[in-house]
């Protein structure tokens, strides 16, 4: 894998997740050969049209059938190739849980299973199109790994790494176009292994995805009012990094977690299982989509109706924070 | 090998396989067996794995092996009678069926050095993923084949037709699906609970279509399987075979209540009769 432009950075930032996904594809699969892209009939909203022109005997369209993505996608993995099954994250794995669980769970295949657009982003098409909970469900499942990254350069980094790792793995993209660049420089990625984007006391923010960005302005909004905030990209929920959680029960007094997702389920209650087993740790509030369906509305809409902003979440926190 | 004396030998273990059929099933006690859907496929699980599949039981992962998916994943008796009967699996293991720890799970959980290629029973899985297996297969430019099983109910599943119209599109020659059409599935016959034109469907999903009129005849099974095997027409394969379902087994042959079921002692020592009666009538021919 080589390092990446800020230039070409930027530009994923601006174009958003999909092109992040469908351009560091390209650029793992000039690579290796193995790698094969499997969509159901998602080629132009995926963002795969490019790497179809470059690789046309690498790209399956399997036409408007997810169950049948899921399994044509674990026999490709069952016979050595490393295929990355493409899906809009409302649709994959929700409609197609079972396939991903008797088929690539169960049988532990080399098949990453990605959802763009997941969370909110798909917020003026009505519930049908959103991912509220395809974390609680992928975590649920033996096996599988579970990451969404939290910018470009992630995306990235994350299709380079999930190629070398064994197991099943599940992939979810939010974030609109123009989300943040939160990583310009090279970083260190590792699956499983939480970023600590920087230091704090007071409060432990725990975010995962493109959120993370609305947790580090959390976070200098409660520095202004003298609380101190780390933030801690948790990208892998699944295998949650339980050496990052140790360290914040150990010097952190409240935890916040931050996710463009169902509080049922997801990094929430990722870190509050892990918590259960101790004592004394800190209390945690959540943030994240509440248990609801809900009214239509563009991102920004559904991002401040859930209090998935910066200063909602940074109130949140001062508030519980005072209680303690 | 002479064709004639081909059929013979996979007849013999046609007799052994529902044997060990019937013996693993009783091991399993009060849990039971899905024996009618395995007993109707024997002789064509029999004839795949002793007359047209390359494979290796001393190598079960060789690169070049023909591929075997059993997509009707409760029919797991036939799967691992041929499995024994080819040696990857010992004989010994039969008492272990549906027990604690048990590799011989009530269906197939992939485990290759056992010979079992892929994880099945969740109906339809194994088609899709057999499609998948065989695009692998053409992508690498592998010449070996895949073999899948599919059972008539299963054609009930949506990812059937959404698997056999893909791997018409991507002109799947390198797989071979054989339908066994015993005409029962769990809650009655297949014409009742969903009457399917099967014929008309895989047709007009542009598949090869082949059919046998009696597929637990290892002479019709076989002669038409290796006419498949041989054959290179441009497009996946369907095999829609005729079988009896719990064929062999005097109460068992089309009776539903044996679809799956626990057997008694006598319902035991009937079925042992039945298969000594026949093994007789055969050597007397």
């Amino acid at each position: 894998m080589s390092s990446i432009s800020v230039e070409l950075l930027k530009e994923w930032s601006k174009l958003g997740h999909r092109s992040a996904l469908g351009e560091s594809l390209i650029l793992l699969a000039k690579e290796r050969n193995d790698v094969v892209v499997v969509s159901p009939d998602l080629t132009t909203t995926a963002r795969l049209v490019n790497f179809e022109n470059e690789f046309s005997d690498r790209l399956f369209n399997v036409g408007i059938a997810e169950q049948n993505m899921i399994g044509f996608t674990a026999g490709l993995a069952k016979e050595g190739l490393m295929p990355f099954a493409v899906s809009i994250a409302a649709f994959a794995p929700m409609r197609c849980a079972e396939q991903i669980q008797n088929m690539l769970g169960y049988m532990n295949l080399n098949a990453r299973v990605v959802g763009i657009e997941a969370g909110c982003r798909f917020g003026p098409l009505g519930n049908t199109h959103f991912a509220m909970d395809d974390m609680a469900l992928m975590r649920a499942i033996p096996n599988f790994t579970v990451i969404c990254p939290s910018d470009p350069h992630q995306i990235y980094k994350t299709v380079f790494a999930v190629a070398d790792h064994e197991g099943p793995v599940h992939i979810r993209l939010t974030g609109a176009p123009g989300f943040p660049l939160i990583y310009p420089e090279d970083f260190d990625f590792e699956i499983g292994k939480a970023i600590e984007y920087r230091p704090g006391i007071d409060i432990a923010i725990i975010a995962t995805g493109s959120v993370l960005w609305e947790g580090i302005h959390a976070a200098e909004i409660l520095e202004k009012n003298g609380i101190s905030a780390r933030v801690i990209d948790m990208h892998t929920v699944k295998p949650i990094d339980v050496k990052m959680l140790d360290s914040v029960f150990a010097q952190n007094k409240l935890i916040v977690t931050v996710e463009e997702h169902t509080i049922i389920g997801g990094l929430g209650s990722a870190v509050a299982e892990y918590k259960a087993g101790f004592n004394n740790a800190p209390n945690q509030i959540m943030c994240g989509l509440g248990d609801r369906f809900r009214k239509i509305g563009n991102y920004d809409f559904h991002m401040k109706d859930n209090g998935l902003v910066a200063e909602d979440i940074a109130e949140k926190a001062r508030n519980a924070f005072t209680e303690l | 090998m002479e064709l004639n004396k081909q059929i013979a030998e996979i007849r013999d273990k046609t007799e052994r396989m529902r044997r060990d059929c019937i013996e693993m099933g009783y091991a399993a006690a009060k849990e039971g067996a899905h024996f009618g859907p395995a007993l109707s496929c024997v002789e064509i699980v029999a004839s795949l794995f002793f007359g047209v599949m390359h494979h290796d039981p001393k190598n079960p992962e060789m690169p070049d092996r023909d591929r075997f998916v059993m997509s009707k994943g409760h029919a797991c008796l036939a799967y691992y009678a041929a499995l024994i009967e080819a040696g990857y699996i010992p004989r010994e293991m039969i008492p272990q069926f549906k027990g604690n720890n048990s590799i011989l799970c009530g269906h197939p959980s992939m485990n290759m050095p056992y010979g079992i290629e892929v994880s099945t029973g969740s109906l339809g899985s194994g088609f899709a993923i057999a499609c998948g297996m065989a695009k692998a297969a053409m992508y690498k430019g592998e010449s070996h084949k895949v073999f899948c099983v599919v059972g008539d109910g299963e054609c009930n599943e949506g990812i059937i037709w959404e698997a056999a119209l893909n791997a018409a599109k991507y002109e799947l020659d390198n797989l071979i699906t054989i339908v066994d059409i015993n005409g029962f599935q769990l809650s009655g016959t297949t014409l009742k609970i969903m009457p399917i034109n099967l014929d008309a469907l895989w047709n007009a999903a542009d598949w090869d279509v082949s059919y046998i009129e009696n597929g637990n005849d290892v002479e019709q099974v076989l002669k038409t399987l290796m006419e498949i095997n041989n054959s290179e027409r441009g497009k996946p394969h369907a095999l829609l075979v005729k079988t009896t379902k719990g064929k062999g087994i005097s109460f068992m042959e089309n009776n539903l209540a044996f679809h799956a079921a626990p057997i008694n002692q006598e319902q035991y020592e009937q079925a042992i009769q039945d298969l000594d009666k026949a093994e007789a009538i055969r050597k007397a021919q």
